[in-house]
């Protein structure tokens, strides 16, 4: 086999600010032909999953690290051998050839440090830390407590065993019958890497923030007659009044990093999207300040829908200033929403609901109406602002939100 | 002493029948210098009781239903069940009980009499010791301590010829009561077996410990009927010795006493044997002590009890 | 009067223990002292210096050579309402008055339901050229013991708080008073009556291991955790061994995973094997190496200061053993 033909794959740079990524599975066996672009492997950095396209037509001849492991952009990952030599020219440019002399630095079972401390024991497993991932930095290689919190500190580490591979065997699904009238205990399953990465991200807000939620009650009357008479929904007429209320709030359209308060005069609008069963993802629309509704709306729909399909561009889920979340589509009365670090605020849009409500008669009495109306929640960081600056910030928005729908 | 013998007897007979475990001590032979020597003293004054002394913890008032139930290791014997055989005491009557270690009282009941000393009270400690622990350095200590000090204690030195199986003269040349003066104390023999007369050498060592004349050794004679414990046979003793003794007995000799005097002594001992019939039958329907609770007590917390006062029946006093 | 009215004063570790005694005194008339010597010679260490004058030979005793007697008087005196502290002229000659503790004062109150309310002062500890029978650290003994308490002080306002705490408890407490310290320790000790809790306390914070000590040793192992700047060292005084603060030394292995637990007394069944063995029991999922002990070895103190020097821990043993424990 000509060094031609051996091609080196690398993690690839999912956006300009991801430094790693974890390799999700191998879509292709060792050995098995791939066409050229045909999806060899899928990989996961913060939360967008891709894949990594074969850069020829050839086959995998060898992988260099496990399945789960989390490594820097740029590593190799396994080696492919391309059916014809490879011309300067071809996609194979990003990667790197290797000679086949060259060690394989892929970490083995073997390498896991044989000696573990109890604490690094329970440690790890309170964290989610796999040793045998991990580098230890005590006497003989050891594994210290130290090395283990720094590890869960960077994030949770995939499970080895929590991603089967596509189209690899997994001779552990037959196990899963029932024997007749035996109890059998249900299969303990890992936490998906996008769950891992979303509770750690809610358990850091809560650690980090001083959260408080204050609620204030919206007639949507005018939200409703606006929606009648454009066919735009709520959510991006609650958002469009958001964006022109944080004008005059500054204090939450901000980030708070320790002890840096940043006042941001763009709004990105982070918008949280339900991916059903397997999470959840705040895709942003930069600039959003600059949208009228017509085009918020727009905007909206539209990385929602990219979002649900798996498309988003990794930096499409950053930057965000301000968020929203919208679960009252399903009916909820109230949240108590977690915010997005290192934002200072969410806004929690609740169901719309028609009740009946105290009015004003128009001859200077009152009457009972049905009206549609909606809670609004604003989850805020206590550290950045207080109660009262949070209240007019709602009320400001409420009055908005209610104010005459002029067509 | 009737009753000290009769207690002694249910508890030897309660052991015979495996119902009390371990070992068991009783001072035949010698209820009369216990009885007689704690008759003199008056509620206040403690006493440290030894092996052959049930006689001192019933003088102090001490139930024989308590102290059976306290052989049986009942949770309503005088330990809770946390000590047997003869080492009971029940502190809030004034006794104080014994350790293996002997004579390990001896010194205390040396601070106790000191104490009462500095703090100007009219009151006494008495211990009782055997001839085998005057050889012990404890018991030097605290007779030069207590001759030091002057303090108001009475020791009374059982004088029964056997330390377990060695006798006397196996154990020390000098005569323990003639070490009395070594030490600065009066030092007063009297027969172990004649309770009157034990009585009235204890009455007179107390009136000089009250009255500042330092602490007094009274060596009373008598003679260990049975062996060390039930486990022990004797066999070492001579069989004319005992035949002698046995011609000594206490109880006989007061007996002989009181009927001279017109004292219906069978109705006497008719009343004990129904006292303790029911006090067996008392004690051994006592429950067993709660093994939850054997970890308790270790510690004193709150504030430390002190020691009581007991039955004073010469004086007619009696605890509440 | 020499109490000054300020609330603190620059005293001794030995003048904090004499101010103890004579708080004690002054406070509380069942308190009296006994001791060899402790009279008009003041003690062999002048603890008791000027007790006797100030008090009277009724409160403060010259006794007889005997610490069985002394033991045993005061356990005597205890049951019927005094609060006797008796001074081993060294720790080393407590094991004459053994039986008396162990056999009678400890059992008491299980036994009888009797407190003996008394406090044994023990000057300990070597360092001084004292040899086999003057530098001993007996503490283990009493420990093993059921129902005797014992405290070891390592500051000035310790040893005074720890006596009095010890005058007032209604259980037998052995006081360990470390003869190293008695005049090379000072620091502000509060004036008049206050008593220290029976509970560890830490001296110097960090992090990454903690030194467990008490006695003479915690400074040792303050001065070891000094001269290991590049790592953050917690120290813990133990100060009471018993009871022993389980909580504290739980926390501690908790916070920084690795310890080292230093004795002056002999290795084997020392207070802190009792401290190791606690470890492992109830602190090994803490625990990121293994528990490492320093103690002098089995051996009797020896005299020479060379041979001395060479068989009790000291700060450069005690940051030896931390550098190899932090490097694990």
């Amino acid at each position: 086999m000509s060094d031609e033909r051996r091609i080196e794959i690398v993690m690839p740079q999912m956006g300009i600010s991801v430094a790693e990524a974890t390799l999700l599975g191998w879509v292709k066996k060792l050995g098995e032909p791939v066409a050229i672009d045909e999806p060899i492997c899928e990989i996961s950095s913060d939360k967008v999953d891709s894949d990594v396209p074969a850069p020829a037509a050839g086959r995998l001849v060898e992988f260099l690290i496990e399945v789960g492991a989390t490594v820097d952009v740029g590593t190799p990952i396994a080696i492919f051998e391309a059916d014809q030599a490879v011309n300067g020219a071809s996609r194979a440019q990003d990667a790197k050839e290797v000679s086949a002399s060259e060690p394989s630095q892929a970490p083995t079972a073997d390498d896991a440090p044989g000696r573990i401390s109890p604490v690094v024991a329970r440690l790890a497993a309170e964290h989610g830390v796999d040793l045998a991932d991990l580098a230890g930095t005590g006497a003989g290689g050891r594994i210290r407590k130290e090395d283990v919190l720094a590890a869960a500190a960077e994030g949770p580490a995939a499970d080895a065993h929590g991603i089967q591979a596509a189209g690899t065997d997994s001779p552990g699904q037959e196990d899963a019958r029932v024997s007749e009238g035996a109890y059998v205990p249900p299969p303990r399953e890992p936490l998906s890497l996008m769950r891992q990465t979303i509770g750690e991200h809610m358990l850091r807000s809560l650690r980090t923030a001083a959260t408080v939620t204050q609620w204030i009650e919206v007639d949507f009357e005018m939200v409703q007659a606006r929606r009648r008479a454009t066919g735009i929904t709520a959510l991006p007429v609650v958002a469009a009044a958001t964006i022109a209320t944080l004008a005059d709030f500054p204090d939450l359209n901000a980030w708070l990093d320790g002890e840096d308060y940043t006042r941001h005069r763009d709004v990105n609008l982070g918008i949280a999207v339900s991916l059903d069963e397997r999470g959840l993802i705040v895709p942003v629309v930069r600039a959003a300040h600059a949208l009228d509704v017509d085009q918020l709306a727009v905007a909206i729909a539209e990385l929602a829908a990219r979002a649900r399909a798996g498309e988003l561009h990794p930096d499409e889920v950053h930057d965000g200033t301000f968020t929203i979340t919208n679960p009252g589509q399903f009916g909820t009365l109230m949240a108590t929403p977690v915010i997005a670090q290192p934002q200072v605020a969410i806004l929690d849009i609740e169901a719309i609901t028609r009740r009946p409500v105290v009015v004003d008669d128009g001859q200077g009495g009152e009457t009972i109406a049905i009206h549609s109306m909606c809670i609004l929640g604003l989850s805020w960081d206590h550290r950045a602002l207080d109660g009262a600056y949070a209240a007019r910030f709602l009320s400001t928005l409420r009055a908005r939100l209610q104010a005459p729908f002029e067509t | 002493m009737l009753l000290t013998r009769a207690v002694e007897e249910r508890g030897l007979s309660l052991y015979k029948q495996g119902r009390v475990t371990g070992s068991f001590y009783d001072g035949r032979g010698q209820e009369a210098t216990a009885v007689g020597a704690t008759f003199a003293l008056a509620a206040a004054d403690p006493v440290c009781p030894l092996i052959r002394d049930l006689g001192a913890h019933i003088v102090k008032g001490t139930s024989p239903a308590a102290i059976l139930g306290h052989y049986l290791g009942r949770a309503q014997g005088v330990s809770h069940g946390r000590e047997g055989n003869v080492h009971l005491g029940d502190s809030e009557r004034g006794v104080v009980g014994m350790v293996s270690m002997l004579p390990g009282m001896m010194p205390v009941a040396v601070g106790m009499a000191w104490a009462f000393k500095l703090r100007g009270e009219q009151r006494c400690a008495l211990a009782f010791f055997g001839d085998g622990a005057t050889s012990v350095g404890d018991w030097h200590e605290a007779m030069n301590l207590a001759g030091l000090q002057r303090v108001p204690a009475i020791f009374v030195l059982e004088h029964n010829g056997y330390a377990y199986s060695t006798p006397s003269s196996r154990q020390f040349v000098v005569d323990p009561l003639e070490r009395a003066a070594v030490y600065g104390m009066a030092g007063v023999a009297v027969d172990g077996n004649d309770v009157e007369a034990v009585f009235e050498v204890t009455r007179e060592a107390r009136e000089r410990a009250l009255e500042g004349g330092g602490p007094t050794l009274i060596a009373a004679t008598t003679m260990r009927m049975h062996g060390h414990g039930a486990h022990d046979d004797a066999s070492y003793v001579p069989a004319e010795e005992l035949e002698l003794w046995a011609g000594r007995d206490p109880i006989e000799g007061q007996a002989a006493r009181l009927r001279e005097l017109g004292v219906e002594v069978e109705a006497i001992a008719a009343a004990v044997r129904t006292e303790v019939d029911a006090a067996s039958a008392e004690a051994l329907a006592m429950a067993p002590p709660d093994p939850a609770g054997v970890l308790e007590g270790v510690f004193c917390e709150g504030e430390a009890r002190v020691v009581g006062a007991g039955a004073a029946p010469w004086s007619g006093f009696a605890p509440a | 009067m020499e109490r000054v009215r300020a609330g603190l004063m620059e005293r001794t570790y030995l003048e904090a223990i004499s101010d103890g005694l004579r708080v004690a005194l002054a406070e509380d008339d069942r308190v009296m002292l006994l001791g060899e010597d402790i009279g008009a010679f003041g003690g062999a260490f002048k603890v008791t210096a000027g007790l006797q004058q100030e008090f009277g030979a009724d409160r403060v005793f010259d006794m007889p050579i005997s610490e069985e007697a002394i033991i045993g008087g005061a356990v005597g005196a205890a049951i019927v309402g005094m609060r006797p502290v008796c001074e081993m002229q060294f720790a080393d000659f407590v094991s004459c008055a053994f039986d008396q503790l162990v056999n009678v004062a400890g059992k008491l109150h299980y036994r009888l339901g009797l407190a003996a309310p008394i406090v044994v002062r023990l000057p300990s500890g070597g360092g001084v050229g004292g040899g086999p029978y003057h530098s001993q650290n007996p503490e283990a003994w009493f420990m093993h013991a059921p129902g005797l308490k014992v405290v070891a002080p390592s500051s000035a306002a310790d040893a005074k708080g720890l006596l009095l705490a010890a005058i007032s408890d209604p259980n037998p407490v052995i006081f360990l008073e470390h003869k190293y310290l008695y005049r090379r320790i000072r620091g502000e000790v509060p004036d008049g009556h206050y008593e220290t809790p029976l509970s560890a306390q830490t001296v110097r914070e960090g992090e990454d291991l903690v030194v467990m000590a008490y006695g003479a040793m915690v400074h040792a192992a303050l001065e070891a955790a000094e001269s290991i700047p590049e790592a953050s060292v917690r120290v813990l005084d133990l100060r009471s061994l018993v009871p022993l603060d389980e909580r504290a030394i739980l926390d501690a292995v908790h916070d920084c995973a690795k310890v080292v637990i230093v004795d002056e007394a002999n290795y084997t069944c020392a207070a802190g094997a009792q401290v190791a063995s606690l470890i492992a029991q109830r602190g090994y999922e803490d625990l990121d190496g293994p528990v490492v002990r320093v103690a002098t070895p089995d051996v009797p103190i020896p005299f020479a200061p060379a041979l001395e020097q060479a068989v009790l821990p000291g700060a450069a043993s005690i940051a030896a053993a931390c550098r190899e424990l932090l490097a694990y």
